[in-house]
Order: structure tokens, then C-alpha cells, then sequence
């Protein structure tokens, strides 16, 4: 009797297995293949509200390709997640999916992403400028067709800034208020940058380390307790700059489009965006730089259906699609011929976005070892702002943040 | 002079009792700060995360019914029922296995019962979401991490390992006189029946504590959750839905309405509480005459 339960579960187990993998392909007479490809996208894409901006491309995708017959799965996942959610496991994730390129490494380690090649690179490096290609390439293999540039940079208030006074940070504090999200390790490093410090080299070379010590640093160190100092400078925590813009107090915020929305309600017509200011250092102007990054859409490296996958990436990250997301949610496009365009190129949201990824930031680097250099950052911040990092002790606090970034902490 | 003492001694009681009351109101006014804080934050006009006074400027009832109409970026509504439906039934489940594992052990006699025991104990010892990733290619390979399995799938999570934590239930029942059980076994009982119409009614404390730990468990749980939703929106549940609430797209304009969703998730769970409180007199009154 035990004996035969044992069997018929055993069965059971082996049904089911065989079950969730016989989904395979089926092609009617016509030449017509009928396909399945399961697509994740943020919410925001897939919500009626903004538009169902996902489910108007694919339909127009499938209306491309006769091809195909495809049946489309819908499943939510935004782009700073999808990434190690696919990575959990790839063979029942999405065909298709959304990721910021921050999150490479995570889909390169899990085999996950699938590579571009031939005369879908092609188009791709076409239609885009060099630098956010680049965002997306790994030991020369490029991994994602880019849709928007993901970075941050200033949000003012035009009654007190003037066009002049938003180039340079110390002037800015000289006329109003400016909040800044100090302790957070993605905004504070672009002070350091700023003035020479560089990570892994130009971002990839991780070999290379992190250069955030000597005189360079300790300056920028230096002119950051001077800054905290400063009444005018406030920090940035928790959603208190967007508090401070609501009730007046603030009139300038770092951060980046998610808040335009929210911005442009409180502001109004007073809304400025502009790319980063200079700051002054010793007499010396220096460019704050911001981590730069991009959003891709990444095929499945285990996709069944992988020409209509890469096909259908190509197409979400078209001019096409990208002009209908920029339409639909404010999605910032990147496409080279689509930036062009009058009615973008005149969207000052669009403009500072560009100017900031062209001008004034660096990309992010996505070598493994930068997650070390999150945290001794953050904490940089948090002892300036607490005043446990003073003139006085501003060469060893610089020094050991720098130790702390170039070692795994083990 | 008698008279003097007994005024002073009063006088002592009443600054004894004085000052131990501000020391308890003092801590009762901490304890409750936070929970106030969130019911205020519920009801707040103003938009954002960050405020800059403890008190709200404008109260509305906006954020609850943004949370119940606003549905097509977060659908509020369906992550509360499913997290309903699989709370109630891997509460049901979880409360069973409990208490039948707990009272086996606890009257039953038999082999592997105190290696069963040992065993338990050491398993307790690791925190559930260790065998995270062994349980989500588990589910996935019997077919139930898509689709509509995928609620049956969490129920199971829930309430698979309940039986595992039957150390306090058992010690309970080690408290009913066995001397019941024989009297029962001699009038003819079944040991179900023993168990259902006999130790069940003089264990309601220990039934509703069972209960009311069982619901809460898959109630606010978030990692498992998680690991099996992945990108199935339609049956997230309200800790992925809150959690999401928090992400920098949406902060800005959800987090009042987060706090709404905080308020509202406390009710199922202190409405069980009240309903189940009156079980929590002395279930053995009356039973054993002496």
C-alpha cells in the first residue's frame, strides 16, 4: 500500500514537472508561428490612467509582424527590480523586460541577459549617442536597447534664481535657500568627482579602485563642512527638500524626473530645471558631476522565442515607442532623431536631462565592486552633517572613507 | 500623634502612587506616539513624506479613499483580499496542525515521538526564509508559482511548517489532568473525540492564541510573499503593496495613503482580538471539581 502511494506520488511530481515545460511552440498551416512572450514592465506602463503604454506597443509590435501570432503575458516589475527578479530565476521570467543598467552585473552573473548582436546592435548604437551605448556594454558585448537616461540634477525656483546665479552653487546660496540630499551616497560623491576623483578609472576597470584621497579629496572635504555650515544650505533627507519647496522654505532641490510631476504642482510656471552648477573650490570653479545611468529593455537569455524577443526590445526601445512613453508618462526619451524633434527638444525637462547626462555627470559605474562604495560615502555625509568630521580631522575621515571604498569589508 | 502617622503614611501612598502614575503615563505616551503618529499621518491634507510639524495642517479622509478608488498603479483592494483569503486559510490550517500535533504529542505515546520532538526543536532553530529559494523551486516545480496557484502556493508556505511549532501548545495541554482522558476512554471516547469535544473546550486560550498567532504570521509577512509573487501583480499582497508605496516614484504622493493602508491593515487583526478575547478566561474552570 506504502509502497504504491510512494509510485503514484511520484507520478504525480513528474506530471506537474512535465507539465510547466511543455508550452512549446506550435505552428499553424499558414506559416503563421504561434508564439508566447510574457513582457514586464512598471506599473505605471500597464495602468489605464497613463495611457497602457506597454499593451498599445506590443499590439502594434504584433501588427508589424504577421509572422507571428503572438499571445502576449503582462507582469509588473519596474526597473529597479526586475533585474535581480529575473535573476532569481530566469527560465520562468519574462521574455522581455525593463531594467536600469546599474543592474548589469546582477543579470550577467545569473546568465540571464541576452546579448545583441549583428544588425540589432547596429540599429541600436544608430539611433543613440555613444555614452548611454556605452552604459550598456560589458566586455564588449552590448546587453539592452536604452529608452531613457536615468541620472539627477537641479530643480529651482525661477522668481529667486536668475539664469546666471544657477551656474554656481556658492552664488545660488548667496540668493535663497538650497537643499541637498547630503547623506545620500548617490548625490554626495559628485562634489568629489567634481574635482578629480575617479572610480575604477573611467568606471570600468575594477582593478583599478577607487581614487577618493589625497590633497583633492581632502579639499572637497574641506569645502563640504564649510557648506553645511552655511545657513542657507539645508540637508535633504526623507523627503524634507520636497516639504521645504511645498512651504517655501527651500527654494532649489537635487533630484531627478520621478519628482517632476509633484515639482511642477508646487512651482508652477516658477519651475526651473537645470542641469548641475559649479561650485567654487579654493578660487577654483569645479563641475559637480552625477552618476549617470540608463534604462534599457534586456531580453531573457533563456527566452524560447528569442528573434521576437530581441524583435520586440528593438521595437519598445524605437523612436516610435519612445515618442508615445514620452507622450503617455513624461518618459524622457534618448533616441538620437527623436531628441531633434521641436516639441521635445524645447521640454526643459528634457533638455536638463540630456545636458546633465551629456555635460555634467559621469556613468556610474556597475563593476562589482562598487557596491563597497555606497555605504563609507553615506557615512561621510552623516559625520559632516552630525560634526564628528571637522577641519581638524577632515585628512584621516578622508582618508579612511577612501579605505573603506577600495576593501570588501571582509 | 496615632492620627499624625496615619496622615503621613497617606501622604506617602498618594506621592508613591503619583509618581509611579507620571512614570506610566510617561511610558504609555511613548508606547503610543508612533501608533498615533501613523493614524494622524492617515488622515493628513497635505501631500509628501516629510512634514515639519507633529500635528497635521488639514485633516481629510482622501488618503482611504484614494486607496479604494485609485486602483490601477496599486490596486489596494485586491492585495487586501488576497492577503485576507490567505491569511483565513492558512490560519485555519496552521491553527489545526498546531493543536493536533501539540495534543499527539502531548498524550500519545509512541516511538519516534521524542526524536520527532529533538528534531522540531533543532529545525526551529533556523529562521523560515532559509529555505526561501529550496520552497520557491519547489512550488515552481509542481506548477503552482503562476497564476491563481499562486495563493494556493503561499498557503501552503504558511502553514506547511505549522506543526513545527508546537512547544507551547503541547505544555498547555501537559497541564490537563490525563485523568479526564481516561475518564472519557472508559465512557467509550474515541482519541478524536477526546481531543475535539474534551481538550479543545478546556484549551480556549490556548486555541486563541493559536489562532491569533497563525493569522498574524501570513497576515504581514513580506519575504515569501515576494520570492513567489515576483512580477504577478494581480496577487500581491498588502505588504508588497505597502512596501511599493514606499518606492521613490511614488513616496512623494502615496505615503499618506500608505499610512491609511498601515491603519486599515490593524483592523482585521484587532477585530479577531476583541472577538477572541472573551476566550481568554480560564478555560479549566468547572472541569475538574476539587
Amino acid at each position: 500500500m506504502k509502497r504504491r502511494l510512494v509510485i503514484l506520488m511520484a507520478m504525480l511530481i513528474t506530471c506537474f514537472i512535465s507539465g510547466c515545460s511543455s508550452n512549446g511552440q506550435s505552428s499553424s498551416g499558414d506559416g503563421v508561428e504561434n508564439i508566447r512572450l510574457m513582457v514586464w514592465a512598471p506599473s505605471e506602463d500597464q495602468s489605464k490612467d497613463s495611457g497602457e503604454w506597454l499593451r498599445k506597443c506590443c499590439e502594434a509590435f504584433a501588427e508589424q509582424h504577421k509572422e507571428y501570432n503572438i499571445h502576449f503575458i503582462y507582469g509588473v516589475a519596474d526597473e529597479a527590480t526586475a533585474a535581480s527578479t529575473v535573476a532569481q530565476d530566469p527560465e520562468s521570467s519574462a521574455d522581455v523586460f525593463m531594467y536600469a543598467n546599474d543592474n548589469l552585473t546582477v543579470l550577467k552573473d545569473a546568465k540571464a541577459a541576452a546579448k545583441f548582436g549583428g544588425i540589432y546592435e547596429q540599429e541600436i548604437v544608430d539611433t543613440n549617442s555613444e555614452t548611454i551605448v556605452n552604459s550598456l556594454r560589458s566586455d564588449g558585448y552590448l546587453y539592452g536597447v536604452p529608452f531613457t537616461t536615468n541620472t539627477w540634477y537641479m530643480f529651482y525656483d525661477k522668481s529667486v534664481f536668475s539664469e546666471d546665479d544657477i551656474k554656481n552653487l556658492d552664488t545660488m546660496l548667496e540668493r535663497g535657500v538650497v537643499s541637498f540630499p547630503f547623506t545620500n551616497s548617490w548625490y554626495l560623491p559628485s562634489f568629489y568627482v567634481g574635482n578629480g576623483c575617479t572610480l575604477f578609472e573611467d568606471g570600468t576597470v575594477e582593478e583599478a579602485g577607487v581614487d577618493f584621497a589625497g590633497e583633492k579629496a581632502e579639499a572637497v572635504t574641506d569645502y563640504l563642512i564649510d557648506l553645511m555650515a552655511n545657513p542657507n544650505f539645508v540637508v535633504d533627507a526623507d523627503g524634507s527638500g520636497m516639504a521645504g519647496l511645498r512651504d517655501g522654505s527651500i527654494q532649489a532641490i537635487f533630484t531627478g524626473s520621478w519628482d517632476a510631476g509633484s515639482i511642477k504642482e508646487i512651482l508652477g510656471d516658477n519651475m526651473g530645471v537645470a542641469a548641475l552648477p559649479m561650485y567654487t573650490l579654493n578660487g577654483e570653479e569645479k563641475q559637480m558631476l552625477s552618476y549617470a545611468g540608463s534604462k534599457a529593455i534586456g531580453v531573457n537569455a533563456t527566452s524560447k522565442h528569442m528573434v521576437a524577443a530581441i524583435q520586440l526590445a528593438i521595437y519598445l526601445g524605437s523612436a516610435e515607442a519612445q515618442r508615445l512613453h514620452y507622450e503617455l508618462r513624461n518618459v524622457v526619451p534618448c533616441n538620437t532623431e527623436l531628441l531633434m524633434d521641436e516639441t521635445i527638444a524645447s521640454d526643459m525637462l528634457v533638455t536638463a536631462q540630456n545636458d546633465t547626462f551629456n555635460r555634467t555627470s559621469i556613468l556610474q559605474p556597475f563593476v562589482s565592486a562598487m557596491s563597497n562604495c555606497w555605504t563609507p560615502v553615506e557615512n561621510m555625509g552623516k559625520g559632516i552633517r552630525n560634526k564628528t568630521v571637522t577641519h581638524e580631522n577632515a585628512k584621516e575621515q578622508t582618508q579612511a572613507m577612501n579605505d573603506a571604498m577600495n576593501s570588501s569589508g571582509i | 500623634m496615632g492620627n499624625g502617622k496615619q496622615t503621613s503614611a497617606r501622604k506617602k501612598r498618594i506621592i508613591n502612587d503619583t509618581i509611579v502614575h507620571i512614570v506610566l503615563a510617561i511610558l504609555a505616551i511613548i508606547w503610543v506616539f508612533p501608533i498615533v503618529w501613523v493614524v494622524l499621518t492617515s488622515f493628513r491634507a497635505e501631500k509628501g513624506s516629510y512634514v515639519s510639524t507633529f500635528l497635521p495642517q488639514g485633516y481629510t479622509i482622501d488618503n482611504y479613499t484614494r486607496l479604494f478608488t485609485d486602483t490601477t498603479i496599486l490596486n489596494f483592494p485586491k492585495m487586501f483580499g488576497n492577503t485576507l483569503f490567505i491569511a483565513i486559510c492558512s490560519c485555519l490550517l496552521s491553527t489545526f496542525y498546531v493543536l493536533a500535533v501539540s495534543y499527539c504529542l502531548s498524550r500519545l505515546r509512541f516511538k519516534m515521538r521524542k526524536p520527532y520532538m529533538n528534531l522540531a526543536m533543532v529545525l526551529g532553530l533556523f529562521p523560515g526564509f532559509m529555505s526561501m529559494v529550496a520552497v520557491y523551486f519547489i512550488l515552481k516545480a509542481l506548477g503552482l508559482s503562476e497564476g491563481g496557484l499562486i495563493r494556493l502556493a503561499l498557503i501552503l508556505c504558511y502553514s506547511g511548517g505549522a506543526g513545527l511549532g508546537f512547544q507551547i501548545a503541547k505544555g498547555f495541554f501537559d497541564t490537563i489532568p490525563v485523568a479526564i482522558d481516561e475518564a472519557a476512554l472508559i465512557d467509550g471516547c474515541t482519541r478524536w473525540q477526546i481531543f475535539w469535544k474534551i481538550t479543545l473546550p478546556l484549551s480556549k486560550p490556548m486555541v486563541v492564541y493559536t489562532i491569533l498567532t497563525a493569522f498574524i504570521g501570513p497576515w504581514v509577512d513580506f519575504i515569501f510573499a515576494k520570492v513567489i509573487c515576483r512580477a504577478n501583480a494581480d496577487y500581491y499582497t498588502v505588504a508588497i503593496g505597502l512596501w511599493r508605496m514606499l518606492e521613490k516614484e511614488y513616496i512623494d504622493s502615496w505615503y499618506t495613503c500608505f499610512a491609511a493602508g498601515a491603519v486599515l491593515i490593524s483592523i482585521p487583526i484587532a477585530a479577531l482580538f476583541l472577538f477572541l478575547q472573551r476566550y481568554y478566561v480560564d478555560g479549566m474552570s468547572g472541569a475538574v471539581k476539587g
